[in-house]
């Protein structure tokens, strides 16, 4: 049976968190802005939270409670209203960097239990996923970084851009080729904990048009070892063979993550048109009634706009709670819901006026922070080349 | 007869601007950005080449272009830098106001600006929002040898240092619209301080709140005669939104640029309809946008003046719309790398956006997702 309506639950905690988020969190926004980087008290901000965060910082256990919808559509939930205070703040709870998410997909017992249940759910650790490389993006099969396997090591050698959190993580999945004659085959995933000989930082952060509170960094492996046992889905004797491999393994790990950046970017959009209707609403006078009735269908318009993106996103991720998961649903709630976003963040800043751009109020920056979400994880292009696929098969691309 | 096509000597001073925009402004964008000010040295060679402040001969000036070689030039100095080239339009756009409609007082003050480039005038145009001019709720009243004005101006460039302010009101007695010269300093005029933009920082625009009482000849044109002024504050609206186009414009070429360069799946970007076609709409958009400004400047002409908020409100509307979607279409063109500042393309996103937001009508541009 159809029902567009979260339990009651998952409905209180999804307003406490965006209540709470807008109230604590986004006062601190526009300085985590300038200052390229999360505010220095934000545990202290992160303490004032009525409810779970699922916080890595804390001692005691702070889970996301899993509501009756299931796992995937308490996230949704969690990345809208989270991302309603501003920005800053998911990164924080230690799950900015998504390279756990590569674990639990690819990885065997024996590193699923080390590095996702130990590193990252038992102390709490940062990850990073380090895919992308100066010359390739979208295109994965172009990994340049190679992985040679020298005695009990695997030695890397080669250099990542735009790692989310990668100048902070406990460690880092880095993709490699192990045979480049082999083309997308031949490229695998590595664990490489921070720390490891032949593993620098060599840019922290880029200097960048939005979410600038979170750390992109670049990173180099110059000779770069790590122990057999860190290629994902291997022991130090062999492969297992129950586990996926390779690059598929890894892209479809990440395709579940993508309604949860529509979700982040419906939490931004929803949260510039909260600011500006009562700015206009106390405004009203100086609108002729023509006028005035033109800001109230657009409003109207710019609720309707997000509520389709929140029902693709809800759908998408229901059919992963109930095991039947779809990448095309998946990829039609990333395709659909950032352009749009945009457009409404846009619009409400031209319903201000010469207010709407001004730094005094925070929609010049989402509109800046938004622009990423139709760019990373899977591009606006690369979503509809997957939807595509589903009606027209390889010759979509 | 019908002729939409821009004759050699339009097309000669597009070229000049765009030339002047390339060599000299384009390089000094992010410094402009960063300081908050166009950098002197460009300053002064944008004020020599006779481009930046439109002021008669016979008032010591290069001359004042016409309507139409205005907006090609903003549109064509834009695509060098929008931020430099609204800069330099609005202080041009003071000195030009005086020209066109000052009384014989009131032009004494260009010999000055014609040939000192460290003078600068402001336009008080806009309001909270993309209001037409017939609906400024700023006002002036005259009564007798004085005149009070009074109402706030959003956005206003070089509100702290120009030192005329030329300010659009509306005279609710004579049911028509004026300008008024308020020289820097007045009492009663409050610049508020500014917390800055999402771009055009080099413009130096701050809201700025009017309670004033001054002479009655500070009304642009003198007590006697003060000047309609309605069309030429409509042409301030259309060559303003020129800028969003010749800034439209420079990101899709440097976006189409990029896009033969850079390889994916075997083959440069650009063979990819996902990346050529945006970039395709971009192109075909703002050649239809440009000649609805043509279209607007002579409409101005030609149709009554009830008509003319309308049609500006629209043109314009619709050319901050397609500054917007390029722009964006330039990012997304370059991807992750458009997002970084090593590119342009993120600064001509903020600042379309920037520009669309000062002058858009809501009535006129309604809210479409993308469908
Ligand atoms: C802030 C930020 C954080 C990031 N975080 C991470 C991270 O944590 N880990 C990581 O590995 N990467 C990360 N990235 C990189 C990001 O995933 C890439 O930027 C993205 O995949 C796009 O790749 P690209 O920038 O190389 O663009 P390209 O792949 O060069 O694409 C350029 C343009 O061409 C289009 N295009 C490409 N192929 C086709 C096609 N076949 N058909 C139609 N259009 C096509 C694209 O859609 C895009 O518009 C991040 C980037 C940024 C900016």
């Amino acid at each position: 049976m159809y029902s567009q309506t979260l339990s009651k639950p998952l409905q209180d905690y999804s307003r406490q968190l965006r209540e709470w988020s807008a109230s604590e969190c986004r006062p601190y926004a526009r300085q985590a802005d300038i200052d390229k980087r999360r505010p220095d008290n934000w545990r202290e901000i992160l303490d004032t939270a009525p409810i779970p965060l699922g916080r890595a910082d804390v001692p005691e256990p702070d889970t996301v409670p899993t509501f009756e919808e299931g796992h995937w559509v308490s996230h949704f939930a969690f990345y809208e209203n989270i991302n309603y205070g501003d920005v800053w703040v998911h990164p924080t709870l230690g799950n900015g960097g998504i390279g756990h998410l590569v674990v639990q997909a690819m990885g065997t017992p024996a590193q699923i239990e080390k590095w996702y249940d130990d590193v990252f759910v038992a102390q709490r650790g940062d990850t990073g996923f380090a895919l992308t490389e100066p010359g390739f993006g979208s295109d994965t099969s172009q990994v340049s970084t190679t992985a040679v396997q020298d005695g009990d090591s695997w030695v890397i050698n080669g250099t990542k851009m735009y790692c989310t959190g990668g100048a902070f993580a406990d460690y880092v999945v880095v993709f490699a080729t192990i045979d480049k004659s082999n083309g997308a085959r031949g490229i695998n995933a590595f664990i490489v904990p921070r720390g490891t000989p032949g593993f620098t930082v060599a840019k922290e952060n880029e200097d960048k048009l939005g979410i600038r509170s979170w750390t992109t960094s670049e990173l180099v492996f110059t000779d770069c070892a790590v122990p057999l046992e860190n290629r994902l889905g291997w022991s130090a004797e062999g492969g297992d063979a129950q586990v996926g491999k390779g690059q598929g393994g890894a892209l479809s790990a990440l395709a579940w993550n993508r309604p949860n950046m529509a979700a982040m970017a419906i939490g931004l959009a929803q949260a510039s048109i909260d600011t500006v209707t009562p700015i206009l609403r106390g405004q009203r006078a100086g609108f002729t009634p023509q006028r005035w009735a033109a800001v109230e269908l657009d409003l109207e318009a710019m609720n309707a706009a997000l509520e389709r993106g929140r029902r693709l996103g809800y759908l998408a991720q229901t059919t992963v709670d109930q095991g039947a998961p779809s990448r095309t649903l998946s990829a039609a709630s990333k395709g659909y819901v950032p352009e749009t976003v945009e457009r409404v963040i846009r619009h409400c800043m031209q319903l201000l006026g010469p207010e709407g751009a001004s730094k005094e109020l925070l929609l010049e920056k989402w509109y800046r922070d938004c622009k990423i979400i139709d760019i990373f994880e899977g591009s606006g292009q690369v979503q509809r080349i997957v939807v595509g696929r589903s009606l027209l098969g390889r010759l979509a691309g | 007869m019908m002729n939409l096509v821009p004759d050699e000597e339009l097309t000669e001073v597009g070229d000049l601007a765009r030339s002047i925009g390339a060599e000299l402004l384009a390089p000094a964008a992010r410094d402009a950005e960063r300081a908050g000010a166009v950098p002197d040295d460009v300053w002064r060679k944008l004020f020599e080449t006779g481009l930046a402040v439109p002021v008669p001969e016979e008032h010591g000036g290069g001359g004042v272009p016409d309507p139409m070689t205005m907006l090609t030039v903003v549109e064509n100095l834009a695509h060098g830098d929008p931020a430099i080239a609204l800069a330099a339009y609005w202080n041009g756009a003071g000195a030009l106001l005086l020209a066109e409609h000052g009384s014989t007082e009131q032009h004494q003050h260009l010999a000055a600006l014609a040939t000192q480039p460290e003078r600068r005038t402001a336009v008080a145009l806009h309001e909270g929002f993309g209001r037409g001019a017939a609906e400024l709720a700023t006002t002036v009243q005259v009564d007798g040898d004085h005149l009070r004005l009074v109402g706030t101006k959003r956005a206003v460039p070089f509100a702290s240092d120009a030192e005329l302010v030329l300010v659009v009101a509306t005279d609710p007695d004579a049911g028509a619209l004026r300008v008024v010269v308020v020289p820097a300093g007045a009492a009663g005029v409050t610049v508020v301080p500014d917390s800055g933009r999402l771009a055009l920082d080099a413009v130096r625009a701050a809201d700025v709140d009017f309670d004033v009482e001054l002479p009655a000849s500070a009304l642009l044109g003198g007590a006697e005669a003060p000047a309609d002024v309605e069309v030429l504050v409509q042409r301030l609206r259309l060559w303003a939104a020129a800028a969003a186009l010749g800034t439209a414009q420079r990101a899709i070429e440097y976006a189409a640029e990029y896009a033969t360069g850079r390889i994916a799946f075997g083959q440069p970007i650009g063979a990819f309809q996902g990346v050529s076609f945006p970039l395709a709409e971009a192109s075909m958009r703002i050649e239809a946008a440009r000649l609805e400004l043509v279209g607007a400047v002579l409409a101005l002409d030609e149709r009554p003046a009830t008509e003319h908020d309308d049609l500006v409100s629209l043109a314009a509307s619709y050319a901050y719309g397609v500054g917007t979607q390029s722009t964006r279409d330039a990012v997304q063109t370059l991807g992750g790398h458009g997002f970084i500042k090593d590119h342009p393309v993120e600064l001509w996103y903020r600042s379309a956006a920037a520009m669309a937001a000062l002058d858009t009508d809501p009535a006129r541009a309604p809210f479409s997702a993308r469908l």
